[in-house]
């Protein structure tokens, strides 16, 4: 098992600078998102560790062995593409047998992995399906299964979910982590559904213009996001903006125009600069004696209801409650724990 | 959608019109008369039986196969070499090369034939099949180089990715992948040349010789000299042979559009 580490690693088309320098160890066995708009760099990264664009600058290390000249075909990495780019002229078995062939393993055992790949990834019955004539599903388990047939030390995606119903995915992503925790194997995937970031990733890396603004673990980066761009990125959140007032043992005074709100301070605040109140619906509560607000808008999303509340400044803010929540009065007092709330710098 | 009548019978002007000049030749070649004449006052078998008895002819015949077989092929492997080379240039580049590649389909064909006899003199081609077949090679490299091209066109650059992440080298990438996925554009692209070459007649005056010379040059010769009913046997036989290309590069184009 094999972890990979990106150093310096950057890349411009022309002009276009579209991964600023990149430093970003991933451990051996480790789940990996990069998460981000389009645009981000997330699947330049990849394709630079893929070894299909080659780095203007930096380096590219598996267990601390250099491969940033080496071709695709000597990096035994596997590649699940977000068109699946399955070989329309093969069955399904030909198309997971293809990295075997390649690799001159003796026929007997070639039949026996694709076998043993396909009852995996319950493909059995279609070995001979020409992959034109299955459904997007099955299309996409091929694609894993070709790509993990060859035993890659790395496994790339690339929005592998994209094309899949609302339904499916949600099951493939369950799968998908299931299959990594049985076998964990280092694995770099890219996508900009926070939701498939959030139930796949050991790790998530938030990128956004080319760089890579903060890694770590789902829950740190939704309790603890770098930047506004991160908490907007990540969950649902209330981002009330303000200027930072002061800042003292860890925690910050943001005066905005509901008042001052005081909370964690993010690393890299400084006082005077402009910041944001980051409070999460779910820790927006109803308190007799607490701030005067008034109900807007009611949506009711199932196991939850959200509330839209607006503030005497006309600042909203959105509080979210288990369970249905029979129609409120109009006006509510509310309230937040200080510990709940992060003070972030505003993205730059 | 309302159908006009006015219309259709315009259509149908325009179809005998286009089709009626080659369709008369057929009934005169089962003429019994010594004359061409339409329509013919008897019917008989005596010209295809005069086609067979002359040499002259079938030589002629097998030659024109000979040349478009060799020329269809040598225009297959250079106009495929060609568009897997324009493939890779970067866009401005590929405009340019492109341009000079489909060059002998926009330069008049007696400019050609004039330069391409030159040539040939000077290097002893003129009545040979190596002359023919590199000229009519040369006439069909650019519709193999863009029927090749389009099928190129056509294929996901993602595939070849693909195969190479699954550790495959540029040679095996292009017999398992690329060649297979263009194959029809190439078969395609080779009865194309092949019809060109056969039905090509001002390059091959120039090229033939006194032993060597295609069915279409022949025809020319023989109706200069006496036009029977014999010239349109010949006629008829090269008619039937395109029917039967283009029907096979029709039937390789469908698969194409799978």
């Amino acid at each position: 098992m094999t972890g990979v580490v990106f150093e310096g690693l950057w890349k411009s088309f022309g002009a276009v600078e579209a991964l600023r320098p990149v430093d970003l160890a991933i451990a051996s066995g480790e789940f990996v998102s990069l998460l981000g708009p389009s645009g981000s760099g997330k699947t330049t990264l990849l394709n630079l560790c893929a070894g299909y664009v080659e780095p203007s600058g930096g380096r590219i290390l598996i267990d601390g062995r250099d491969i940033t000249g080496l071709p695709p075909r000597r990096r035994n990495m596997g590649m699940v593409f977000q068109s699946y780019a399955l070989f329309p002229h093969m069955d399904v078995a030909g198309n997971v047998a293809y990295g075997l062939q390649v690799r001159g393993l003796a026929r007997e055992e070639i039949r026996r992995r694709v076998a043993a790949s396909l009852a995996q990834l319950q493909l059995e019955g279609l070995a001979r399906r020409p992959v034109r004539a299955l459904s997007g599903g099955q299309q996409q388990r091929v694609a894993l299964a070709r790509a993990l047939v060859i035993e890659p030390d790395i496994l790339l995606m690339d929005e592998p979910l994209g094309a899949l119903d609302r339904q499916l995915r949600r099951d493939v992503q369950l799968e998908i982590r299931r299959m990594h925790v049985a076998r964990p194997r280092t694995t770099l995937y890219v996508t900009h559904d926070q939701e498939e970031a959030l139930v796949m990733s050991d790790r998530i890396a938030v990128m956004r213009a080319g760089r890579v603004v903060q890694i770590g673990t789902a829950q740190a980066l939704y309790a603890e996001p770098a930047d506004t761009f991160v908490a907007r990125f990540l969950g649902e959140s209330n981002l009330l903006p303000g200027r930072v007032t002061a800042i003292e043992a860890g925690r910050a005074v943001l005066a905005g125009s509901a008042g001052p709100i005081v909370g964690r301070a993010a690393p890299g605040l400084a006082v005077g600069a402009a910041a944001a109140a980051l409070i999460r619906p779910e820790h927006v509560h109803e308190r007799t004696g607490g701030l005067a607000a008034r109900v807007v808008e009611r949506v009711f999303l199932g196991e939850i209801t959200a509330l839209r509340l607006a503030l005497g400044d006309g600042t909203t803010l959105w509080s979210r409650r288990l369970g249905f929540v029979s129609p409120p009065a109009e006006e509510v007092e509310i309230s937040w724990n200080d510990g709940d709330v992060v003070i972030l710098p505003e993205a730059i | 959608m309302r159908r006009s009548l006015a219309l259709d019978a315009f259509a149908g002007a325009v179809a005998a019109f286009l089709v009626l000049p080659i369709l008369a030749i057929v009934p005169v070649a089962f003429s019994a008369g010594s004359f061409v004449r339409l329509p013919p006052l008897a019917w008989s078998l005596r010209w295809w039986a005069a086609f067979r008895a002359d040499p002259a002819w079938l030589h002629a015949l097998l030659t024109s196969l000979e040349v478009a077989a060799l020329g269809g092929l040598l225009a297959v492997l250079t106009g495929t070499a060609a568009a897997l080379g324009l493939a890779r240039l970067p866009a401005r580049a590929r405009l340019l090369a492109t341009g000079l590649f489909v060059g002998p389909l926009v330069a008049p064909v007696i400019v050609l034939a004039v330069g391409l006899y030159a040539l040939a003199r000077s290097f002893g081609l003129v009545g040979s099949i190596a002359g023919l077949v590199l000229a009519h090679a040369m006439l069909a490299v650019p519709y193999v180089a863009l029927t090749v091209g389009v099928s190129l066109a056509a294929l996901d650059p993602r595939l070849a990715l693909a195969a190479s992440g699954l550790g495959a080298a540029p040679w095996r990438i292009f017999r398992t992948i690329t060649l297979p996925l263009i194959l029809p554009g190439i078969a395609g692209g080779a009865v194309f040349a092949a019809v060109t070459s056969f039905d090509e007649v001002v390059l091959a005056i120039f090229l033939s010789g006194p032993a060597v010379k295609t069915l279409p040059v022949l025809i020319w010769e023989q109706v200069r000299v006496e036009f029977t009913p014999l010239v349109t046997v010949a006629a008829t036989v090269m008619i039937v042979l395109a029917i039967l290309g283009a029907v096979l590069g029709r039937l390789l184009g469908g698969e194409r559009a799978q």
